[in-house]
């Protein structure tokens, strides 16, 4: 299976409104979350299902790509 | 570790604050946390509940929380015909606004009802810690587990014998303990509503149904109190392409209400994942157990969640407060017992609820999948429904 590449979920303040869907529908395991109740947006997502970009009710959740290599390196210096 | 109590709460909504409310009733040792500094905010919930729901856990409905009073359903298809469930009219004589009769639901306001319900909760005797954030739990073997909290930037770590899930659709307790909470993309409606002034209403939830308006959810239109009304819908995101703030904007300007809608102005701005789901099949754990939206104690057919967290809660606080005054052992091989009592209650029709909405969604022929929801949603808020209660 092919490992999906990482992602650093960013979210666009001014829009969300802290309905928390997107921590409800996240299927990382518990702590993925921000202190503003959104997914976390501090380090990469592995799983990088998007599913949190689908939920989102005004699309104000955007994501980019980490390299594989620079996620691995972030993961052991933390 | 200065202190111990029989249950820890985590979350003070409906569901946690029930739960506290009568295990500290039944003189239980009970501590409640919430991580927010204002119960209830930001709102994500529309505040409908039956009054029945509220008289069954012992809440007299009061002026504090209550924004308006419900007398009935308007039940619309895709184009505007609508089956009117009117109380006022069905049963005149016991539902009305005149002195000796009684509304049927209320919407409230649900800072002000987590707040009276907290409130509740503390009087029976409960601590409440607000700005208080569970962080993980370890059972220590003792029959009591751990429970790791920051409060106000200090970590503590206190010692329960139960701990309770109580915090909502976000729920991380449920992870905690590594139960399968997660939802599919096609089970959690993505929901936007508005709090608008210059939209009459008449003391009627009206929910407008349909694939146009609301792909895999619908619409509402809910009297707000003070002549304010809120408008919302939800939509599953697998079955449409645009997302619940575009098409809140098309149900609005387009649809048959388009003319109603004309002078809306917006003065709040709500949104949340309304679970149209199963509730979780496991709900407990070694000295633990979840209720409310944390298990998913939601109606999958209507979304609507404060009566069965009232309800789930009750259930809670009766099975916990037998159990630990048995001074039985918290394995979750015993806490199963939690489980059952709610399935016999309350679990078993939200499970054929759920049946029905799968049933319904599964078609993949539009306009038969409109008619279904359209009668099932009509049949269900009719006097003579079998759910009517839930």
């Amino acid at each position: 299976m092919t490992k999906k590449t990482p992602v650093l979920f960013s979210v666009g303040w001014n829009a969300c409104i802290n309905c928390g869907a997107c921590v409800a529908i996240c299927p990382q395991e518990a702590g993925f979350i921000s202190p503003f109740d959104t997914i976390a947006v501090d380090r990469p997502c592995d799983i990088a299902c998007m599913l949190c970009e689908a939920i989102c009710p005004v699309t104000t959740i955007t994501h980019e790509l980490v390299p594989l290599k620079m996620n691995e390196y972030a993961s052991s210096t933390t | 570790m200065d202190k111990q109590y029989d249950l820890v709460i985590v979350g003070s909504g409906p569901a946690g604050a029930t739960v506290g409310r009568f295990a500290a009733q039944a003189g239980l040792k009970v501590l409640i946390i919430d991580k927010r500094q204002e119960l209830g905010a930001p709102i994500q919930c529309s505040g409908a509940v039956s009054r029945h729901a509220l008289e069954e856990v012992g809440i007299i409905p009061d002026d504090e929380f209550i924004q308006e009073p419900i007398y009935g359903f308007g039940i619309y298809n895709q184009i505007g015909d609508c089956t009117t469930i009117d109380y006022r009219q069905l049963k005149g004589d016991e539902y009305g606004p005149e002195k000796g009769k009684k509304p049927l639901g209320y919407v409230v306001d649900r800072r002000r009802f987590d707040r009276y319900l907290m409130t509740m909760a503390e009087r029976a005797g409960a601590e409440v810690w607000l700005k208080t954030e569970g962080l993980g739990y370890t059972a220590t073997g003792n029959g009591h587990c751990d429970v790791q909290m920051r409060r106000f930037n200090e970590s503590l770590t206190i010692c329960t014998r139960i701990l309770v899930g109580a915090d909502g659709l976000q729920s991380q307790v449920g992870k905690w303990a590594g139960l399968r909470t997660h939802i599919k993309i096609t089970e959690l409606a993505s929901c936007l509503q508005y709090v608008v002034d210059q939209v009459e209403t008449d003391g009627l939830l009206e929910i407008i149904t349909g694939h146009e308006w609301a792909p895999g959810g619908y619409a509402w239109v809910f009297p707000k109190g003070h002549g304010y009304a809120e408008i919302g819908l939800g939509v599953i995101p697998t079955m449409t392409q645009q997302n619940a703030q575009w098409h809140l904007k098309k149900f609005m300007e387009q649809s048959f209400f388009q003319n109603r809608f004309k002078d809306a102005r917006i003065l709040e701005i709500q949104g949340g994942g309304v679970p149209l789901a199963s509730p979780l099949r496991v709900q407990f754990a070694d000295n633990l157990i979840l209720v409310g939206d944390a298990a998913r104690h939601v109606n999958p057919i209507t979304g609507g969640g404060i009566h069965t967290a009232l309800s789930g809660g009750y259930i809670a606080a009766s099975f916990l407060i037998d159990f630990l005054q048995d001074n039985r052992d918290a394995s979750a091989k015993n806490m199963e017992g939690y489980q059952e009592q709610w399935l016999t209650a309350l679990g078993n029709k939200m499970w054929k609820l759920y049946g029905i909405k799968t049933e319904i969604f599964h078609n993949q022929n539009i306009v038969e999948r409109d008619q279904q929801l359209y009668a099932t949603m009509s049949d269900y808020f009719s006097p003579y429904s079998e759910y009517k209660k839930i």
